[in-house]
């Protein structure tokens, strides 16, 4: 056995990626299989929302990046660098010149441009927070991550709660992770070294559109894709189109789930709808695609892989200006 | 006689370490010299990834420290859309592979690169 990684993505936001997950993780855990779930959303982490934790066993602080400030006995308040910082970080305060630590990239230019080196860098600076809770109420651990707002979106701090996730994991077992919304460093970070992904998608053009392009990523990084289909019944039109996409891109629809109020309920009771509403329509169809995912998917995961991964690497790459040689 | 510099991702780096998982955020690089037509090992060196410590451009980073360490062909797992065009430019010829150790990820790339 080995670790896999399931990634729940979509592309577009609010489609119902952590409210999927968190019924998927605690469905999956039930069968028996050794999972970890992480929240790869940094910037807004919530299936520990879904999940009704409210108590961390372990914040890790997390360090990233640096930040400028002015030693005042060396500041000769020549006006230099606050002509250059790009940013328009320096500020005078007092007739002091300071930097404004929320506007500081550490860029370096500042202390560049200092006639009098009185420029130094803190490096540890707090970026985000790595929260650990070893045992949910559902059996497995959670870990989740929170950057700072103002500080980089990080595929870093991603990096780490997977790596985190791993060594809890250890040599076998399965890593679920909630990722963000969008195709930026945070997502590739979390798609990374994944074998499937679960493309969450609602019947709506701006979801497929967003669709089209998490799977494009997809395929650049060899992972075998599949769809649910939240709300299917809200948009049947819009459902043919996700179908026609998928039956194209041989991506394999394992789910459809129907509107249904218990969902939005069950968020607000904080604990996922399958163990809320057991009995709702959207608690049948999750509990029939996690029996998929168990049964079908995971159980010899090597196969389905090597059915549904692109047949070859289709690279996703930016357009690149080549300077003019003058 | 043709010698070729092949850079892979690794933990701790030399040839008995297996190539890591990912590109941009691995630790280090090792960086194998080889001679091409007898595939013998010539040199080996690590190096450490910029990238590892980037809170972003990760990739870019990470290709750039592979072009400096002037190798020419990088071996491991599926480089991002960044690393895989900065590779590109760079002239680095990407190969992939993962799970082996790197020693038989460099056999496996020069009898590639032979063929």
């Amino acid at each position: 056995m080995t670790v896999v990684e399931l990634v729940i993505a979509s592309g577009k936001g609010g489609v119902g990626k952590s409210t999927i997950s968190g019924s998927l993780a605690v469905l999956l855990a039930k069968k028996g299989l050794k999972l970890v779930a992480a929240d790869a959303d940094a910037e807004e982490p919530n299936l520990h929302i879904v999940l009704g934790i409210d108590r961390w066993d372990r914040v890790e602080e997390y360090y990233e990046g640096r930040i400028a400030y002015i030693l005042q006995d060396k500041c000769t308040k020549c006006n230099i660098c606050a002509e250059e910082c790009p940013f328009g970080a320096v500020e005078v305060i007092d007739g002091n010149y300071k930097i404004n630590e929320y506007i500081c990239e550490g860029c370096l230019t500042c202390s560049l441009a200092c006639p009098v080196k009185a420029i130094r860098y803190k490096f540890k600076v707090v970026a985000g927070h790595i929260m650990l809770a070893e045992k949910t109420r559902y059996g497995f651990p959670l870990i989740s991550g929170e950057s700072v707002p103002g500080r980089p979106n990080s595929g870093k701090l991603v990096t780490e709660i997977k790596n985190r996730a791993k060594a809890l994991l250890g040599t076998e077992g399965v890593l679920l992770l909630d990722a963000a919304a969008g195709i930026g460093c945070q997502v590739i970070s979390s798609l990374t070294g994944a074998q499937f992904a679960l493309l969450v998608v609602e019947p709506t053009r701006a979801s497929l559109s967003d669709l089209k392009r998490i799977h494009k990523l997809t395929k650049h990084f060899m992972i075998a894709p599949m769809i649910v289909i939240n709300k299917f019944d809200i948009n049947p039109e819009m459902v043919n189109d996700i179908e026609e996409y998928a039956k194209e891109e041989n991506i394999p629809i394992i789910g459809k789930i129907p509107f249904d109020e218990s969902v939005p309920k069950s968020i607000n009771m904080r604990r996922p709808v399958v163990e809320a509403f057991p009995d709702s329509s959207a608690s049948q169809e999750l509990r029939r695609i996690a029996d998929f995912v168990a049964e079908k998917v995971l159980s010899d995961w090597r196969s389905w892989y090597s059915r549904y991964r692109p047949k070859k690497p289709e690279p996703y790459i930016p357009v690149i200006v080549r300077p003019q040689k003058g | 006689m043709a010698t070729i510099r092949i850079a892979i991702p690794t933990e701790k780096g030399g040839l008995d370490d297996l190539v890591y998982d990912r590109l941009g955020r691995a630790p280090t690089f090792t960086i194998v010299e080889a001679d091409l037509d007898t595939g013998e090992i010539k040199k080996v060196e690590v190096i450490k990834n910029p990238g590892a410590e980037a809170g972003s451009g990760a990739g870019v980073k990470a290709a750039q420290a592979i072009a400096d360490a002037k190798a020419t062909v990088y071996v491991g797992p599926n480089p991002g859309p960044n690393a895989y065009a900065a590779l590109q430019y760079l002239g680095v010829k990407i190969f992939t592979i993962t799970g082996v150790k790197v020693k038989d990820a460099v056999k496996n790339v020069i009898e590639e690169l032979k063929s």
